[in-house]
Parts: C-alpha cells; sequence; structure tokens
C-alpha cells in the first residue's frame, strides 16, 4: 500500500491516542476511565500496525500484536478478575482539581511535550519524523498528570499503563529496532504490574472499605 | 555460569516457599540461598578483580567491577535481613501462618535485585527495575494496616511512574543509539557509540531517565513516598529498601554518566549536581522535625542519595572513587540502622521518637546499636560515612567547586546535628514507664553484633582488595 | 453569473424546505430507538403550517424587539446559508459577502436577538432561560474561534469554499491529527449550540430545567412559527457548515450543471441523515448535564480544539 496514505492514516491514530489521554485525565466514571484506556491501546497497537506496513518491518507487525493481546484484552481481564465488581460503578465525586482547571493544566503538559520534542525530532533521522513521537511524549506527560489529580484506585493504575502507551507511542516510531524479546517482557511486566496493582487494591478494598487512595492521607510527620 | 546460578539461588528458594508454605522452611530456605548468594557474589568480586569483566551470556548478562560491588553489597545486606527477620518476623503481629508470603516476596525481590547489576542491556535493565517495585510492594504493605497500605500504594503509583519516565528515556537513548550508526544496545555499546550521538537527544535521554529513575531513588522532589514506605514496612525489609536498593538504581543512573562524558558538547554536571545538593538540603531541613525514628533514617536515606549523586556529578577520578566508597559505607552503615530502629521497635513497640527515652536503660543491646547507628550515619568520626565524605568534599575542593562543597557541608552539618539531637532524646534520658528487661531474639542480636563490627571496622581498615575493587569501580564509571 | 445567483437562491430554498424535515427524522429516530412508534417526519410542517395560521397573542409590556426578533431569527441562517457551501463547491454569487468569522457573528445576531426578546416579556422563565443560554453562547464562543481560526491556518483563508478545498485537497490534511480533534470539538460545539442532549433536552416541556426552549415560550401564532423555522434552520445550516466543510467534503457539484447541482441534494441531505444518526447514537447514550457541568463539557470542547490548533502550528 502506499506509504503515505498509511502513514496519514497512523496520524489520524495519534490524534485519537491524544484525545483519548485528554479524557482519561478528565473521565469521572472508573468504567469509562477503563474503556478509553481499552480505546487506547487499540490505537497504539493499529499505529504499529500502519507503521510496520509503512516501513516494511515484521517487527513492528509482531509489537502490534504482542500489544494488541496483551492491553486491550488481558488487562482489563486481569482486573475484572480481581477486583470486585462493585468498583467498577464508581465515579469520583470530586477531584483534587476541578475538571476544567485540569484540562487547562493538561493542555499546557501538552505544549511543554510538544517544545521537548522539537530538538529531539531535529536529530532523528528524516523517515522518523513522526507526530508519533510529539503525541507520545504528549501522553506521558497527561498520564503523570493523571496520577497527581485521580484519587479512585483503578484511574490512579490507567494513568501509569497509559504513561507505558504514551512511551510506546513514541517508541515505535523513534526506536523501531528494539528487540523483540525486550518488547515481549515489558508487555508481560506490563500484566505483572496489573496483578502486583490488582493485589495491592484489592487488600485495601478489605482494610479500608473503598478505594478511594486520594482520601489516604494518614502518613505526615505529625504521626508518630 | 557463577552469575546464573546467583540468580537461581533466590528463585529456587522463592519456589520452596510457595510450595511449602511454613515459616520454618521458608525462612530456611532463605537464609541458605542468600548464605550461597553471598559466597558467589564475593567470588565474581575476586573474578572481576581478576580477570576484568566476568561474562555469563555476551552482551546481555556480564559483571564488571562496578556490577560485582552492587552484587556484594546486595548479598551483605540481603544475608543480614535474612537473619535479623529469624528473629523479627517472630513477634510480629500478623503470626506466623502468613510468613511463607513474606519470604516470598523477599527472595523475588532480592532476585530482582540481582538481576539489575548482572544485565547489561538497558531495557532489561528496566525491566528489573520495575520488577523489584512490584515484588517489594507487598513487602511494605505486609503489615496489612491502613498505613501501611497507603505507603504501599504510594510506594508503587509513584515508583511506576518513574518507571514510565525511565522507560521513555530508555527508547530515546536507543534512537540516539540509532542516530549514531547502530551497534549493540549495551553500556559498553554506549559508551563507545557516544561520540557520534546527536546532543539533543542524550541530553533528553539522560534528564528523563534522572527524573524516572531518580523517582526510585528518592531524590527530591519526587522523594514523598520514601518515608512513609521506608517506614511502614517491617524494618528488615527497610534495610533492604533503604540500605541497597536506592543504591542499586542509583547505580542505573550513574551508568549513564560515562555515556554522556563521551558525547561531545554535552555538559550536564551542573544538573547532576544540583539535583543532588536539592535533595541533600531538604532532606537535611526534614531531618529537623521528624518524629518518627524510622522516618528519621529514611529521610537519611535521601540525603546520602543526594550526596553520592553530588560526587558523581563532580566528575573526576577521584570524585568517581569517593562514589562508589560512599555507596559502599552507606549501605553498611544504613543497614546497621535499621536492624537497630527494628530492634528498638520490639523493645517499646512504638516509632515515636519522644516514647522512647532511655533506651539504654531499657535494653542496652539496643541503645548502644542505636547510638552507633546515629552516630555513624550522621557521619561522625572515626565512622566510615565520615571518611567517604571527607574524600568526597577533598576531590571537590580539588575541583574547584566550592560553592558545591560549601552547600554539601552546610546540610551534611544540618542533618548532623538532627539527628544527634534526636538519638540523644531517645538513648539518654530518664526511662519512661516501667523499664522491664528486654531480651532481644538471639537472631537479631547476632545481625546487630556483626552489622556493628562492619561499621566500626569499616571507618578504621579497608582490606585491600576491597579497595582495589573499588578502585576499578570508579574507573568503570569514568568509562 | 446568473447561474450563480441562481444556486444561490437554490441553495437557500433547499435549506428552508429541509430543515424542518431534518428535525422531523431526528426526532423520530430518537422515539424509535426507545422502542416507541415517534411522530411523522412530516409532522414539523404540519406544525408550521398550523401555526402560521393561528392568530398572535403578544404582550402588551413588550417592545419592538419582541416583534422583531422571529423575522431576525428566521433571516440570519439564510444569509448563513448564502455564504456556505451547500450545494456546490465552487464560491457562488454571495459568497465572498463575509467569510466563517462573519457567518457565526450573523448566527450569534439571531441568538443575541432572542434572548433579548426572552427578556423582553417580564415572564420569569424568559429571562431565566436567556441567561443560560448566553452562558452556553459565551463558552462556546472561544471553541467557535479556535476552530475558525485554526482551519483558516491551514487553508490561508478564511472563506468556507476555499478551507473546503484545502481539505479535499490532500489526504494528509484529511487524516492529521488535528483534523480529527477539530472534528470532535466541533461536534461538542453543534451538541451546545443546538440545544442537544448532553446540553440541553430538546423535548422537556419543565421550564426551569430550559435552555433553548425557553426563548421561544411566549411566541404565538406566526412568531412561533418563524422562531421555530429559523431554530430548525440554525441547526440544518450548522450540520452544513460541519459536514460540507469539515468532515465529508465530498459529493457537491463541481461543474455548472443544474443536473449536477440537482444531483448535489439528496447527496447533502444523505450526509446529514447519516450525521442524525450519529446523534441520535449520541443523544439516546448520554443524560442531559447538570447546568454547572456544562461548563466542564464546552472546557473540553475548548481544551480539545487548542489542542488542534498547537498540533497544528507545531506540524505534527
Amino acid at each position: 500500500m502506499d506509504p503515505t496514505l498509511l502513514l496519514a492514516v497512523n496520524a489520524l491514530a495519534g490524534g485519537l491516542f491524544l484525545l483519548c489521554a485528554f479524557g482519561i485525565v478528565t473521565m469521572r466514571q472508573v468504567r469509562g476511565c477503563l474503556n478509553l484506556f481499552i480505546a487506547q491501546s487499540l490505537l497504539l497497537a493499529a499505529s504499529a500496525f500502519l507503521l510496520g506496513a509503512a516501513f516494511d518491518s515484521w517487527h513492528l507487525v509482531g509489537v502490534g500484536i504482542v500489544n494488541l493481546i496483551a492491553k486491550p484484552f488481558v488487562i482489563p481481564w486481569i482486573l475484572r478478575r480481581m477486583l470486585h465488581e462493585e468498583i467498577y460503578a464508581r465515579r469520583e465525586i470530586d477531584q483534587a482539581v476541578n475538571i476544567p482547571t485540569s484540562l487547562l493544566a493538561a493542555l499546557a503538559l501538552v505544549i511543554l511535550g510538544y517544545f521537548l520534542t522539537l530538538p529531539i525530532l531535529e536529530a532523528l533521522d528524516p523517515a522518523s519524523r513522526l507526530g508519533n513521537v510529539a503525541i507520545g511524549f504528549a501522553g506521558l506527560f497527561l498520564g503523570a498528570f493523571t496520577l497527581a489529580v485521580r484519587r479512585e484506585a483503578v484511574p490512579l493504575l490507567i494513568g501509569v499503563l497509559a504513561m507505558e502507551n504514551g512511551a510506546f507511542f513514541a517508541g515505535i516510531a523513534m526506536s523501531r529496532n528494539l528487540p523483540f524479546i525486550v518488547e515481549l517482557a515489558i508487555a508481560s511486566d506490563g500484566l505483572i504490574l496489573v496483578f502486583v496493582v490488582g493485589v495491592l487494591t484489592r487488600m485495601l478494598h478489605r482494610r479500608v472499605g473503598s478505594t478511594d487512595v486520594g482520601a489516604l492521607a494518614a502518613l505526615k510527620e505529625g504521626e508518630p | 555460569m557463577n552469575l546464573f546460578v546467583m540468580l537461581a539461588f533466590p528463585l529456587l528458594a522463592a519456589l520452596l516457599c510457595w510450595r511449602a508454605r511454613t515459616p520454618g522452611i521458608a525462612s530456611g530456605a532463605t537464609l541458605a540461598s542468600c548464605i550461597a548468594v553471598l559466597v558467589l557474589a564475593i567470588d565474581t568480586a575476586f573474578a572481576a578483580l581478576r580477570g576484568g569483566t566476568v561474562v555469563g551470556v555476551e552482551i546481555a548478562v556480564a559483571a564488571d567491577a562496578l556490577s560485582a560491588l552492587m552484587l556484594l553489597l546486595i548479598a551483605v545486606v540481603a544475608t543480614g535481613a535474612a537473619f535479623f527477620s529469624r528473629g523479627y518476623m517472630q513477634r510480629m503481629r500478623e503470626g506466623p501462618a502468613r510468613l511463607w508470603f513474606y519470604y516470598l516476596n523477599f527472595n523475588l525481590f532480592v532476585f530482582s535485585m540481582l538481576a539489575v547489576p548482572l544485565l547489561v542491556e538497558p531495557t532489561l535493565v528496566w525491566i528489573f527495575v520495575e520488577l523489584t517495585t512490584l515484588c517489594s510492594a507487598m513487602l511494605v504493605g505486609y503489615e496489612n494496616t491502613r498505613e501501611a497500605l497507603e505507603a504501599a500504594w504510594k510506594y508503587v503509583a509513584l515508583s511506576l511512574m518513574g518507571a514510565a519516565i525511565g522507560l521513555l528515556g530508555f527508547l530515546v537513548l536507543f534512537a540516539a543509539m540509532q542516530a549514531a550508526g547502530g551497534g549493540t544496545y549495551t553500556w559498553e555499546g554506549l559508551v563507545q557509540a557516544a561520540p557520534r550521538m546527536p546532543p539533543a537527544l542524550i541530553e533528553t535521554a539522560f534528564l528523563l531517565v534522572l527524573v524516572g529513575f531518580g523517582t526510585k531513588v528518592g531524590l527530591v522532589p519526587l522523594h514523598t513516598w520514601l518515608p512513609d514506605a521506608h517506614s511502614q514496612a517491617p524494618s528488615p525489609v527497610c534495610a533492604v529498601l533503604s540500605g541497597v536498593e536506592t543504591t542499586v538504581i542509583l547505580y542505573v543512573i550513574l551508568r549513564m554518566l560515562p555515556v554522556l562524558d563521551a558525547v561531545p558538547g554535552v555538559d550536564l554536571q551542573l544538573w547532576t549536581v544540583s539535583f543532588g545538593l536539592l535533595s541533600v538540603g531538604v532532606a537535611a531541613f526534614l531531618l529537623i522535625q521528624v518524629r518518627d525514628y524510622k522516618r528519621m533514617f529514611a529521610y537519611s536515606t535521601v540525603e546520602h542519595m543526594g550526596i553520592i549523586l553530588v560526587a558523581a556529578g563532580l566528575g573526576s577520578a577521584a570524585a568517581n572513587y569517593s562514589t562508589v566508597y560512599q555507596a559502599l559505607t552507606h549501605t553498611l552503615t544504613k543497614s546497621f540502622c535499621f536492624y537497630a530502629a527494628g530492634a528498638a521497635l520490639l523493645a517499646t513497640g512504638s516509632r515515636d521518637i519522644l516514647a522512647q527515652r532511655g533506651l539504654i536503660r531499657r535494653s542496652p543491646a539496643t541503645g548502644a546499636s542505636l547510638l552507633i547507628g546515629g552516630l555513624a550515619i550522621a557521619g561522625a568520626p572515626p565512622f566510615a560515612v565520615f571518611l567517604s565524605e571527607f574524600s568526597i568534599f577533598r576531590a571537590g575542593l580539588a575541583e574547584g567547586r566550592y560553592i558545591a562543597i560549601g552547600l554539601l557541608v552546610l546540610f551534611i552539618a544540618i542533618g548532623f546535628f538532627a539527628v544527634m539531637r534526636h538519638v540523644n532524646r531517645m538513648v539518654f534520658g530518664a526511662a519512661a514507664g516501667a523499664a522491664e528487661p528486654f531480651r532481644l531474639p538471639a537472631s537479631c542480636a547476632a545481625v546487630l553484633v556483626v552489622a556493628a563490627a562492619l561499621v566500626i571496622v569499616s571507618g578504621l581498615y579497608l582490606p585491600p582488595p576491597l579497595h582495589e575493587l573499588l578502585q576499578r569501580a570508579a574507573a568503570r564509571m569514568a568509562g | 453569473m446568473a447561474e450563480r445567483v441562481l444556486f444561490n437562491l437554490l441553495q437557500v430554498a433547499v435549506v428552508m424546505a429541509f430543515a424542518p424535515l431534518a428535525s422531523g427524522v431526528l426526532a423520530r429516530l430518537k422515539e424509535r430507538v426507545q422502542s416507541k412508534r415517534g411522530p411523522s417526519v412530516l409532522q414539523p410542517y404540519r406544525d408550521l403550517w398550523k401555526l402560521f395560521h393561528k392568530d398572535e397573542a403578544v404582550s402588551e409590556d413588550s417592545t419592538w424587539i419582541f416583534r422583531f426578533t422571529p423575522y431576525l431569527v428566521f433571516v440570519t441562517p439564510v444569509f448563513v446559508v448564502l455564504l456556505i457551501p451547500v450545494l456546490t463547491s465552487y464560491p457562488l454569487a454571495f459568497a465572498f459577502m463575509a467569510d466563517m468569522v462573519g457567518a457565526g457573528f450573523v448566527l450569534a445576531l439571531g441568538g443575541f436577538f432572542a434572548a433579548l426578546a426572552a427578556v423582553d416579556t417580564a415572564n420569569p422563565y424568559g429571562p431565566m432561560g436567556a441567561s443560560r443560554t448566553r452562558m452556553v453562547g459565551f463558552l462556546a464562543e472561544p471553541v467557535f474561534v479556535i476552530v475558525f481560526f485554526t482551519v483558516s491556518y491551514v487553508a490561508g483563508s478564511t472563506i468556507p469554499y476555499i478551507v473546503q478545498k484545502q481539505w479535499v485537497a490532500s489526504a494528509s490534511n484529511f487524516f492529521a491529527p488535528s483534523h480529527v480533534l477539530l472534528m470532535a470539538a466541533f461536534v461538542m460545539l453543534i451538541l451546545a449550540e443546538a440545544g442537544r442532549i448532553p446540553v440541553d433536552s430538546p423535548e422537556g416541556h419543565f421550564e426551569l430545567a430550559m435552555i433553548e426552549e425557553s426563548k421561544a415560550l411566549e411566541y404565538s401564532g406566526r412568531g412561533a412559527a418563524l422562531m421555530k423555522w429559523g431554530g430548525q434552520m440554525k441547526f440544518f445550516v450548522l450540520m452544513c457548515v460541519f459536514l460540507n466543510v469539515l468532515v465529508v467534503p465530498w459529493g457537491l457539484a463541481d461543474s455548472q450543471s443544474v443536473a449536477e447541482v440537482l444531483l448535489a441534494i439528496p447527496l447533502v441531505l444523505a450526509k446529514i441523515f447519516v450525521f442524525i444518526l450519529v446523534l441520535v447514537v449520541i443523544e439516546s447514550s448520554l443524560a442531559k448535564l447538570r447546568l454547572f457541568r456544562i461548563s466542564e463539557f464546552l472546557g473540553a470542547a475548548f481544551i480539545t480544539a487548542v489542542a488542534a490548533m498547537i498540533t497544528r502550528v507545531f506540524a505534527f
């Protein structure tokens, strides 16, 4: 297929990826947040496939397949199995920062991410100068911001996973030839991550009765 | 071959813990594997001294002098913590039924820490760094109280955030290597390809790695999880976390420094030194107002990580030597401090400094250990930490970095007075309440004695092979 | 030249004729999705006919604004139709009278007078609805402006026809990340400006919760018919702008032949029908937002539009 058309559709995937990242920052419902993460992972896999076809790289196609299996399917399955169904029906009533302000801060972070990638794009070879890199950086920062503002446990975990999605999204454009075994190992590492955090969340739910980790502020200097 | 066996032992012990599920077998297996790992680590250190680099699998698993030093440190602290756990965990509220879970995680944690210096490909290193977080999460939250779970959650969330940033850093590093014309993606290969790398890429990669892995090391301003996690975990785990795990992650950052030095036109020394000084300063001030002695030792870890980073940023050969020397002394001393803190917790049952008055009367062994530990970690002569800090000052002054060293001295002095004040209040003074005699468990006392001996001796005498190992490791830091 | 004027008038006629049909189809589809039978798609025509034949009752306390507004609300979308591509892809006779910013102002003029008229009658629900409409309006303004400026930055001009050519021109423009972000922002804007769920409930009869509907509360007879028709035409115009300029710029007549232009009519209607299906899905799956959450909704639209602009400026 025509590489320019593939790259153009890849840019479309990038735009939707950024939209999903914004949504993860602000979506109040836990279930909605999880669905946005699934959508984002599907877009990552799609981008990997498109870039693999455009650059004739089976390696990238493999990366896409690994991501397609691990993130949109296995991770939500693990989470569903480990955590009580009730956790997914929640929505956050109040946030650390209200939604319009957090959206503005998210926008500022995206601009910061773009600035950071300008010198990087100049230093890369011309074939790698895709929008992926900038959107990946922006996705990383937006995921970190999610970790800062969200209060519920599952959206925090999704923020971490969204950060990794962003890093990968930049990586498939920049570091195309990373050994495949490494990609496989990183993906399985993601699964272990979800498993451990799921166990921790379950312990929290049993002990504290809710997964509102933003309310856990007992450890301060005043307390012995 | 040694290297694989070293990795296999903790895994086998973990497997045994999982299958057997009895505390006796679990602790015994853990102890045996840690001792085996210690023997193998000493052997590897000698092999590195003789031959240069011990190779397991070409371009994947290898140990040079710096790695061998790290392995040695991990092995020593792991063995000590495993011994200490035997006595300590019996007295825990949790009861013996869950102990197999503790030892299972302990072994997995040791396994993941051992793998970090052994692997030479950055992305594989990243995977195991993330595994250290995941394996120790359950250990931090082991006591299953609300505070412990909160600490575990903060630890996991912040560490994973740092890990994702570090992942992007390593991906940019890989892109930098591709732009430099390719090569093997190992620490060696990076140093060789460095002269051709575009400066923008390597700078971005280093800053991302510094911020990302710096979160796990506990550098300010990303340190907020550290006092909570390193105080809520059971004391032997704290010893491992504070003593050696943060150092191992800092080792990963240190591995990038020779790459930076070899790229023309990149000067990130100022960043490194400033970041380090920030950590030392903030930790010193936070030490003044701390009220929980385990948190005090945790802040001291933040301070020392800053000191090591400053020393690494100074850049001369003497500074490199003092970096690895500081790492060694800090590990030995900090683990001893946490053993002492664990003993104090067993003696009084509370983490509050003010509740500890007159510890020396209650339990002379505990009081003396806490006193020695406090003095040592604060940097009093004639202990080893004082010597290593002094060597940092000398190296810095030789380089002409007067402002940096001046600030460093000021902050360390503030920290010194803060720690001494707290330790003084804990150890001396009128004992509050009935001072019934307190018996330390035998294994705890044994570990305290051995660790104290190490702390005292290392200040007076450094065995020549160890000195040689430190010099070789410092040479590896220069590329 | 004469043909261009003819086509312009044909555009106006098409919009005037089919705007009620679009509303009727939307209402019926929404009801069908809920397993109800729904009104006939020609019901809006019957309503307009009925209203035109009824007497008007005008409050004694109202001023000329109240009497003047229905005509203004009816005429402003007609003006905008003259400026935008509805049937043809090349500019017509009056296309250069104003650009997109001007068209936005003209639409806003109608909304402004409608809000004034709502206040004019001293009916308590009128000003309440008017103030809410103004709130939605001023929150939506920045989004409009950013969207327009981004598309004109790409196209190099603010005339809708030229913008549309730019999008049709290259695939890379069409698939660019900024394009999909702009489409998302504009959809949210249409939902807000046309008073659809999640911003407002168009079939609701509860005056305390009305936003758009309360503007037409006091009108009867001819005034009500003109307000209704004007509202339907504004919705149709917004959809035309969205579809013909941003999303699906194809299917418009390229040459001056009458046959092609007439062929473009069913194509435009088909595009609008597909968009109405999408709207039905959105409306049926969301709930109306509480009033203070509308600012979050429009804030999200604003951020999306600015992100689109930033992405475009950085040339990603």
